[in-house]
């Protein structure tokens, strides 16, 4: 955990629309957020009811950046902010991935590269692995702060044609770090599971309050049920039922 | 200054303002964010005799103006809530209104029981729960209600109270006050739906889940009033309450409290922020008790 819980007013520095429906939101001022970790935002009064929990893409000294697609609503009024505009944000929130010595693969697939910008940045010496729908986008961002970055695509837009599991091989790594869809993380984990390496994947739930209190976001673990927005959203891939 | 403090069917609170069950945990998380103590009292979680799992996801589901929950009385047992949560909450200064459910009208009487030996300071009985029984929750029925606060009485030396489903009517509501009730909260969510049309199935393996938040507002309100009129107990409002002046209406509408819950998850600082606006109204409009107020609304 990287301190308390913040609810607070954040004034928008940039809303930058980086590929077709995606988008970078950087908030100013001086925010805390451990790797993996995400904050609940909101841009509105009661329509959509419930914040929109979008996970830490970068923290810097000028402030707090998320990378979004527009999905909803929520998201799409998002999208509509302009600097200056003023939001409501809580967080820093979840536990984040944890640090861990030696060489470790940061694997996103589609929105799931959210979360390892930054974790890049943290664990220096990281290879990235970003498996995109289409064209890619962010990967010169990715070769800034990432020893390697390896890219695919499902069309062949971009980087080799595929999935990043076709590519991504675990061997010679320490840990593997990873945010996807879901049948994607399932895979990574026959793949981690058979190569030895331990795997910490980060889960997406619906979610209502975003700090435990709800139960809404549970899912199956070895333990029971888990809330993924208090006990995850990062679980060790061996603690989770993958198939229900 | 007004006077903050209300007593509800035999439980002093120190503010009207009670952090809704379910919404609230054990009053742990929002600990991080605000003290608790600071709101009239926290309703615990639903609790079972047992632990319970909950039912499988999904568990939420957003709708205009509200949210639909099958959460289904996860909870630790009553056993570990009174080991690992009670003692926090006690320490911490929170007034502990603990929220129960029962499979049938004797294991409520071993749970309120069993509560009634700890340092609860009050008990609600839920007959509401949309979640966890096929066909409807006991509160729909007054024999079924009869029963179950009959039993629970008999063995609650604590305030009770008992938290009523929206479909439960004035029949139950009466029934609950003759069996012994001190307070009745009004209303648990209301059983919604929602279909996926990708799928062209419920969203939610039970089918049924309850639907919360603004959208329920207006009903809620309504059914208060017409507790508030028909009842001689107090009654404790909840349904929808986002802010100071929902929460005004409540009272205005007769309650002596009031719950708040899916606002929390809207702004975690919904329910200190209602405590806040209250206070200011009563000073700005010279009110020195609730009593000033209170079902005013009431024709």
């Amino acid at each position: 955990m990287a301190g308390k819980i913040e609810v607070a007013a954040a004034q928008v520095a940039s809303n930058v629309r980086v590929a077709e429906g995606i988008f970078l939101l950087k908030l100013r001022g001086d925010y805390s957020a451990a790797p993996g970790q995400f904050y609940m935002l909101r841009a509105w009064d009661r329509n959509p009811l419930l914040s929109r929990p979008l996970s830490v893409f970068n923290l810097d000294g000028d402030g707090i950046s998320f990378l979004y697609a527009v999905r909803g609503r929520g998201t799409g009024l998002l999208s509509r902010l302009s600097p200056g505009n003023e939001i409501g944000i809580t967080g820093p929130l979840g536990n984040g991935w944890p640090r861990r010595d030696g060489r470790i693969a940061l694997v996103g697939g589609g929105l799931g590269i959210a979360p390892l910008f930054y974790a890049a940045g943290v664990f220096s010496g990281s290879d990235a692995y970003l498996g995109y729908p289409d064209e890619p986008y962010l990967v010169d961002e990715f070769a800034r702060v990432a020893a390697r970055v390896m890219v695919s695509s499902d069309t062949g837009a971009g980087g080799t044609k595929g999935f990043i599991t076709d590519i991504f091989d675990p061997d010679g790594y320490d840990a593997c770090y990873a945010c996807s869809p879901r049948p994607m993380l399932a895979a990574l984990d026959r793949i981690c599971s058979r190569a030895g390496v331990p795997l910490f994947v980060s889960l997406e739930e619906r979610m209502a309050c975003g700090v435990g209190a709800c139960l809404g976001c549970a899912v199956r673990t070895v333990h029971g049920y888990a809330r993924v927005c208090r006990d995850g959203p990062i679980f060790p891939s061996s603690e989770v039922m993958w198939n229900g | 200054m007004g006077d903050m403090r209300v007593v509800v069917g035999g439980l002093r609170l120190r503010n009207p303002v009670i952090a809704a069950s379910g919404t609230f945990g054990f009053g742990a998380e929002y600990a991080e964010i605000y003290d608790p103590a600071r709101l009239g009292a926290v309703c615990t979680k639903g609790l079972t005799l047992m632990p319970r799992q909950g039912n499988p996801p999904p568990r939420l589901w957003e709708t205009a103006g509200g949210l639909l929950n099958s959460i289904g009385l996860q909870n630790p047992g009553i056993e570990a809530f009174i080991r690992e949560e009670l003692p926090r909450m006690k320490a911490q200064g929170i007034t502990v209104i603990t929220n129960v459910w029962g499979n049938d009208p004797g294991e409520y009487e071993r749970s309120v029981a069993r509560l009634c030996d700890s340092s609860v300071d009050a008990i609600e009985i839920n007959v509401s729960c949309p979640n966890v029984s096929r066909g409807g929750p006991v509160g729909e029925d007054a024999i079924r209600t009869a029963a179950v606060v009959r039993r629970s009485r008999k063995v609650c030396t604590l305030p009770l109270w008992v938290k009523l489903p929206p479909a439960g009517g004035l029949a139950v509501a009466r029934t609950a006050q003759e069996e012994g009730a001190d307070a009745v909260s009004a209303v648990n969510t209301f059983r919604g739906m929602a279909i996926d049309i990708k799928t062209g199935k419920p969203v939610f393996v039970n089918v049924v889940a309850g639907l919360s938040g603004p959208a329920i507002k207006p009903i809620a309100l309504r059914i208060v009033y017409e507790l508030a009129a028909a009842l001689t107990i107090p009654v404790v409002g909840i349904g929808g309450i986002g802010d100071w002046r929902d929460a005004l209406e409540f009272i205005m509408a007769g309650a002596h409290a009031v719950q708040v819950g899916t606002a929390n998850f809207v702004d975690p600082l919904a329910a200190v922020k209602i405590v806040a606006g209250l206070e200011k109204y009563m000073e700005e409009n010279k009110i020195t008790d609730w009593e000033g107020i209170r079902g005013n609304a009431q024709q």
